[in-house]
């Protein structure tokens, strides 16, 4: 009997293996899935709202209040799209472009800066299938996919017997944390944990570096040189190296010179790749959409046909600097995932939530519309964390417009 | 008389580190406004010295505040070897991103991970609601 398989958009893994029971449009039951990807393909039961002034109204005041928003601000932010597929992302950045506006999204406060440089070719890298049937040496930095990608280990990283290794994690593979805390990851590594001080990792870096070409490793904290060397010798014998670069790693360094430079020791003794640890199921498909449009992966500015770009046009330094005087949020909560000191700043300026769920941002919105929960309510496709392009259909249908649907509608309006 | 109210109750600093937790992600999904979700955001793991010095017990709800912001919070034990004295450790949400500076030298990129506070008991005090 031939299955039906669907991709969980719960995060940037994309697993294409999830099976479904699912009766009048609402999902029962969901197989192989992890914790949180169970609970996000089970979000959907409510129907349709659409509310301008906290007051419910028809579908066609919402769209209209959203494009007079669009149209009366002179330097609008759009934001967010890390749950959009590439079709609405490119919509967006066509209604970017159309109303002058600031685009980013999440990955200018995450990962951004790490896809930009291996879009610049600046890492080698590779796919999480490659890593399943080959990777002998995978390193975890700063992440912690036991809590952040559950199925990372067991279906990609660890745990499979993949086509060059059939012998497995108990043999084959050697899983390296290193991090500031034994980390649920850090305790499936076991003696491969290195623990690090906050904000260590460039010297830690350093330190490795000199460890691979033989020198005594130092750190201002005293790290045992021993280990280090232990570790250097490791990674030195790593036939296919995976190094997946997380949250943890990417906020310590002050910029990515020491990564650069580590990635090419590396693979001067051995054969290292690197993969970001995307949380969001499609903000690499943003990042990269947005590259191929602007040669930019976040914070840019549209302006009379040209674009503007630099940490000015994030979300953080607009809100900061009040230089945005209109938001559309799709697909995100920045009054939950910001600072206070900081997103309080959105509450002085007239904001649309697209959102498939109430939050503190939709709730505080002049206009919010529940869309429909991207990959479990509607299909099209993404970019996983890898860079692989995943195609996906919608589980179960909904009355309630897709986020691309309402761009659509919002760029017709105006 | 209970002389012991007049002392200062005794404060200490933290670095606080923020990180995932599968549950908590789950409980998000399901519902951010829910009980689940604020039980399980609205914690702070510390060092069992750093307990003891505040007179706090497993479980109870302390004060965390900075120039940013004043959060109460429910204190636990890390379970973290070796002693981490001064370091803590909170789940990333809401109430962890009220006490996160605005101070990011111009590069967009806050220090999420990165929180310096205080931290008293809270006397009993219930656990700080999220909103605007």
């Amino acid at each position: 009997m031939e299955k039906n398989y669907y991709v969980c958009t719960g995060c940037g893994m994309l697993c294409d293996d999830i099976e479904v029971e699912s009766e009048k449009n609402i999902v029962n039951k969901v197989h192989t899935a992890c914790r949180v990807g169970v609970a996000h393909m089970k979000e959907g039961r409510e129907s349709a709202v659409f509310r301008v002034d906290d007051k419910p109204v028809d579908e066609a005041t919402a769209i209209s209040e959203a494009a007079a928003i669009l149209k009366n601000a002179k330097n609008p932010l759009i934001f967010g799209l890390g749950t959009s597929t590439n079709e609405t992302q490119k919509l967006a950045i066509e209604l970017a472009r159309k109303t002058s506006a600031t685009l980013d999204d999440t990955s200018s406060f995450c990962l951004g800066r790490v896809v930009e440089a291996l879009l610049q070719n600046k890492f080698k890298v590779c796919t999480l299938d490659d890593v399943r049937n080959k990777a002998d040496v995978t390193i975890f930095w700063g992440a912690d996919p036991s809590d952040s990608h559950p199925r990372h280990l067991s279906k990609h990283s660890y745990f499979p017997r993949g086509t060059e290794k059939q012998r497995g994690w108990e043999e084959e593979r050697t899983a390296i944390a290193i991090d500031v805390r034994k980390s649920h990851t850090a305790k499936i590594c076991g003696n491969y944990f290195f623990q690090i001080p906050p904000g260590g990792d460039a010297e830690f870096i350093d330190a490795l570096i000199a460890g691979l070409s033989g020198k005594l490793p130092k750190t201002s904290y005293n790290f045992p040189p021993k280990r280090i060397l232990e570790l250097a010798n490791i990674l030195k014998g790593a036939k296919f190296g995976v190094v997946f670069v997380g949250l943890g790693l990417v906020y310590s360094l002050e910029n990515l010179e020491p990564l650069i430079r580590l990635m090419d020791a590396l693979n001067e003794k051995a054969n290292f790749h690197l993969i970001p640890m995307v949380g969001h199921y499609n903000m690499r498909g943003f990042n990269e959409n947005l590259f191929e449009e602007t040669g930019h992966v976040n914070s840019v500015k549209f302006e009379d046909g040209t674009v503007k770009h630099g940490p000015e046009y994030s979300i953080v330094e607009s809100l900061k600097a009040k230089t945005v005087d209109a938001a559309l949020i799709i697909g995100s909560d920045p009054l939950s995932s910001l600072p206070r000191s900081v997103a309080k700043n959105l509450l002085e300026i007239p904001v649309i939530s697209l959102d498939p769920c109430e939050t503190l941002t939709s709730r505080r919105a002049k206009v919010y519309i529940n869309t429909a929960i991207s990959g479990v309510e509607s299909g099209g496709s993404a970019t996983r964390m890898d860079g692989v392009k995943v195609n996906f259909k919608p589980v179960v249908e909904t009355t309630r417009l897709s986020d691309e649907a309402v761009l659509k509608k919002i760029m017709e309006a105006l | 008389m209970d002389f012991g109210s007049f002392l200062k109750a005794p404060e200490i600093k933290v670095k606080v580190i923020t990180y995932r937790d599968i549950f908590q992600d789950k409980a998000m999904i399901e519902n951010r406004f829910g009980d689940d979700y604020r039980d399980r955001s609205a914690v702070i793991k510390l060092d069992p010295a750093d307990l003891k010095q505040l007179s706090v017990k497993k479980g109870d709800t302390v004060v965390l505040k900075n120039s940013f912001g004043t959060i109460v919070v429910r204190a636990e034990e890390s379970g973290y070897e070796p002693s981490h004295r001064g370091i803590a450790y909170m789940p990333n949400s809401p109430w962890s991103n009220m006490l996160v500076s605005d101070e990011t030298g111009g590069t967009g990129i806050p220090k999420f991970k990165d929180i310096s506070a205080t931290v008293t008991s809270a006397k009993g005090e219930k656990v700080t609601e999220i909103g605007f």
